[in-house]
């Protein structure tokens, strides 16, 4: 070849064939006391990744008093019988661990990672945590102070501002309906209630605990037998709460902070949980919305207009209700356009076919991102836990990707149709009201409150 | 101990640009990262936030990938991608099946060969990036802390010391003129390194990387920015306002020795003494036993990253009802318990256990599942442009557990000295109606 000879195509070259996606074996077991155990190789690193889930977080602890599942969780890490909070920091350390816990509306859940070598006396001290935690009084006291502090400053994030009122708006009086206590809720915490949360939740009957890494699941399975198998304990009743009505006509909330640079728009509505007929299909109607970077909202309003820099929209899988919602943080000026964008995109997926290039695109997107968890023990347990939780079929991993690509501009179509109604969309704009409150009026009936949520005229 | 042993094979085409793959079978995943040896230091006065500003620009349009095609054509293939500038580098990185890797390669070849952006897509980037400077720092409590406030405070040299986001004046100033010169002068192929790590085999990734990059001119060497900071003889310290959150907040940041010295194994690990997780002894010390502060806690800055000034930082939210004298007190105790007595054998062991499982876990993941090997890219691409050892990432954690009490002793008796600190006080203007007086 000549010197200097330019032989680089002008056109992007074509995908080469796909290799397998091929998602590693895994090991299932359920042991006499319930306790369900999940398990997959990955050795990537000699290390490994688990979760002790259990199925009840904060809404199924709600009538004693709300984020009381979070508190116990963040509790739980700060000692038991046999060791005080200093000892269990240095002991993971020993052993080159990580841990954490908390709780969501669904889950509370004790998270960890750690050399495999010392798999036996990580899954201990997660053992111990899971059964014999002591709640110290003067660290549960000094907890509570640090959520007093986080909910204290929550009143000044915007993002959470605004997910708060939308939770309120959506869901109403049913558990869903408050994401976070309040100063007083936190402040009247009782040590008992955090204990008696333990003894019903944090039960091995009402556990699943999945682990993935660099081990041999046969030994792995053994270690955890031995550890967790003499756990006695039923899983709680089952509380069900009165199906929240979704709100009809679209309304805009305002959450007025004074002097704010910028706004944050949040809109949404609800919509379904993972196991409904329609999760698939809804979910790549979302990522061609704004799911993706390239998708129809982003390109518009930050590529096309920089309105704005990581508007975003999502759909929520709580295990009882689901909900879709679309964000963007917002130059004060252009709120309105913004929504008018945010509502058209909606709009035109509702009554113009998407193209079959761009559903391809976005097919390709869904698919190729789904698999990325393969490459990683966080990816892989992330996924597998998304199963166990969710108590989907045991080869969705394996199917979803074909059920992507089955679907037509039809489907996509019919899906906006169902679940994407402008008209009825639930607004909140979080800002300063002397800037974008004749904006906001535009879009539907307007409340305003404060940052504390009290209404303002 | 089980020994990892990562394979990388690397090279250097004839116009300068170095090229490393590191393969892995296991998943038909390849992430490629292309790493430019700039960063914000080098930004002249007048353009503050420029290199960020630009490093978007690169999204904008190339000679045959217009604006929006180049995010489109890596999304559409499976893919997700981003970039970040920092100090002294700039990264492009992608992860995608890896039956992409061809077209990736073209992508990121034909913006390294010839940026194409026009004064719109200018304007559009410099209006994302002030939405961006609000949500993350203007319109969120404790937004910029510190980092963006204490280069001000701890450096003399502009070009430690600026506003790396951007002052928006700075930012309106910046047009295509600066675009395209910055570009000739910086993205050249013998001032960077291209990356692919995973489903991709060496011969493979060396052959497609002359097929695409060969090609590009390489430029004169570029001028560089003199980091040098005059000696520091006393402490530093400033004041700035905290206009959502009601804690009272410190930063404290001790300079840091250069790195890869000896001093700098000995730096990371006193580091993991004093903060690494909630066994660190300011965290142990100041929320956990005295309770006087709600946060506290920090690190080094990218530690394989820095190839200038940086510092040691310790960030710290403290309860209203203890003075900032108060918290600094029981901050400098800490400190002078570890100068005073270094850190015991057992201390050291775990440090070293937790050492080389965080490493382990760098090399596998770093940016969330998303973006596998990112860290693995991060540390193989810092090796070639800084240190010209890429298989340093297969030998450099020995040094680490080489590192014994007495250099631990030394380097916290040589660097944790207030002459050589810079503190910065975030104090809140707004005091909470709720709390008792």
């Amino acid at each position: 070849m000549a010197a200097g000879a330019r032989e680089v195509p002008n056109v992007a070259p074509a995908l080469a064939a796909e290799r397998a996606v091929t998602w590693p074996k895994r090991t299932s077991a359920r042991f006499s006391n319930g306790l369900e155990v999940i398990l997959a190789q990955s050795h990537s690193i000699p290390k490994f990744h688990g979760e002790l889930f259990f199925r009840s977080g904060n809404a199924a602890a709600i009538d004693r008093a709300p984020g009381l599942a979070e508190m116990t969780a963040t509790v739980v890490r700060t000692g038991t019988a046999k060791r005080a909070s200093r000892q269990i920091e240095e002991d993971l350390r020993r052993i080159g661990a990580d841990l954490s816990s908390g709780a969501g509306a669904d889950t509370s859940a004790i998270s960890f990672a750690g050399l495999s070598e010392f798999a036996e006396p990580l899954l201990s001290l997660v053992n111990e945590l899971a059964r014999e935690a002591s709640f110290p009084e003067g660290e549960f006291e000094r907890e509570r102070r640090q959520k007093l502090e986080e909910v204290k400053l929550n009143r000044s994030d915007p993002g959470f501002l605004a997910s708060e009122r939308l939770r309120k708006i959506l869901f109403g009086p049913h558990p869903y309906g408050q994401v976070a206590p309040s100063q007083e809720q936190v402040a009247a915490y009782q040590r008992e209630d955090l204990q008696s949360v333990y003894r019903e939740f944090f039960t091995p009957e009402n556990g699943i605990l999945l682990l993935v890494g660099d081990f041999d699941p046969a030994e792995m399975l053994k270690i955890a037998e031995k550890v967790f198998g003499s756990w006695s304990g039923k899983k709680p009743q089952a509380k069900v709460s009165a199906e929240p009505l979704a709100p009809r006509g679209r309304r805009v909330s305002l959450v007025h902070v004074p002097g704010a640079v910028q706004t944050q728009i949040l809109s949404g509505c609800h919509a379904i949980t993972r196991k409904h007929p329609d999760w698939v299909k809804l979910g790549l109607t979302n990522s061609l919305y704004g799911g993706a970077f390239n998708s129809r909202l982003v390109m518009n309003i930050r590529e096309d207009k920089g309105y704005t820099y990581s508007p975003r929209s999502s759909v929520h899988a709580l295990r009882q209700h689901g909900y879709f919602s679309v964000s963007a943080a917002v130059r004060n000026e252009v709120v309105a356009a913004s929504l008018t964008e945010i509502l058209y995109e909606m709009d035109k997926l509702r009554s113009i076919p998407v193209p079959e290039a761009e559903l391809a695109d976005a097919q390709n997107y869904l698919s190729g991102v789904f698999s990325m968890g393969l490459a990683t023990q966080e990816g892989l347990l992330s996924q597998f836990s998304t199963v166990a939780l969710n108590e989907l079929p045991g080869d969705y991993l394996e199917t979803y990707r074909q059920k992507v690509r089955a679907l037509t501009p039809a489907d996509l179509m019919a899906t906006a149709r169902k679940y994407l109604d402008s008209a009825n969309m639930q607004i909140v704009v979080v800002g300063d009201r002397a800037q974008i409150q004749e904006q906001a009026a535009l879009f539907g009936p307007l409340e305003i409150y404060d940052a504390q949520g009290t209404p303002l005229s | 101990m089980k020994r990892l042993q990562i394979g990388v094979a690397s090279t250097t085409l004839s116009n300068g640009l170095h090229v490393v793959v590191a393969p892995d079978e296991t998943a038909p995943v390849v992430t490629v990262g292309v790493y430019y040896k700039i960063g914000f230091r080098l930004e002249p006065q007048g353009r503050s936030g420029f290199a960020h500003l630009f490093e978007h620009m690169m999204f904008q349009g190339s000679a045959n990938a217009p604006k929006m095609q180049h995010i489109k054509l890596i999304n559409s293939s499976g893919g997700m991608l981003n970039g970040s500038t920092s100090y002294d580098v700039t990264n492009y990185y992608e992860a995608v099946p890896s039956n992409a890797l061809e077209r990736v390669l073209w992508l990121e070849a034909d913006r390294m060969r010839a940026l194409k952006v026009d004064d719109e897509n200018l304007k559009n980037q410099r209006d994302v990036v002030k939405e961006e400077v609000r949500v993350n720092v203007m319109n969120q409590p404790y937004g910029g802390f510190p980092w963006l406030d204490m280069p001000p405070v701890a450096f003399r040299n502009w070009a430690n010391a600026h506003n790396f986001y951007g002052d928006f004046a700075d930012l309106d100033a910046a047009d295509l003129r600066d675009v395209q010169t910055f570009f000739k002068t910086y993205y050249i192929p013998n001032n960077a390194v291209l990356l692919m790590l995973g489903d991709v085999k060496p011969e493979e990734g060396l052959a497609l990387a002359k097929k695409y990059f060969a090609d590009i001119s390489p430029g004169p060497p570029p001028p560089f920015a003199d980091p040098t900071e005059p000696e520091q003889h006393q402490e530093r310290r400033g004041h700035v306002e905290e206009k959502f959150g009601t804690l009272p907040a410190m930063a404290i940041g001790y300079l840091m020795p250069k790195r890869r010295t000896p001093d700098w194994y000995a730096m990371a690990l006193l580091d993991q003494a004093l903060q690494g997780s909630r066994a660190g002894r300011i965290h142990r010390e100041l929320v956990l036993e005295k309770q006087i502060a709600v946060e506290a806690g920090g690190g080094i800055d990218d530690l394989f990253g820095y190839n200038g000034p940086t510092q040691l930082t310790t960030r710290i939210l403290h309860k209203p009802e203890y003075s900032s004298d108060a918290t600094l007190a029981a901050f400098d105790e800490v400190i002078r318990d570890v100068r005073e007595h270094g850190i015991s054998a057992d201390e050291l062991e775990q440090l070293k256990v937790k050492w080389r499982s965080d490493y382990y876990a760098t090399l596998e993941g770093g940016r969330g599942g998303y973006m596998p090997k990112y860290g693995l890219m991060h540390l193989l691409a810092c090796f070639t442009l800084f240190d010209n050892e890429t298989q340093l990432v297969n030998t450099i954690l020995d040094g680490f557990l080489a590192v014994t009490r007495e250099q631990v002793h030394a380097a916290a008796k040589k660097y944790l000295v207030n002459e050589k600190r810079a503190i910065v006080f975030r104090t809140p203007v707004r005091t909470n109606a709720k709390e008792a007086a």
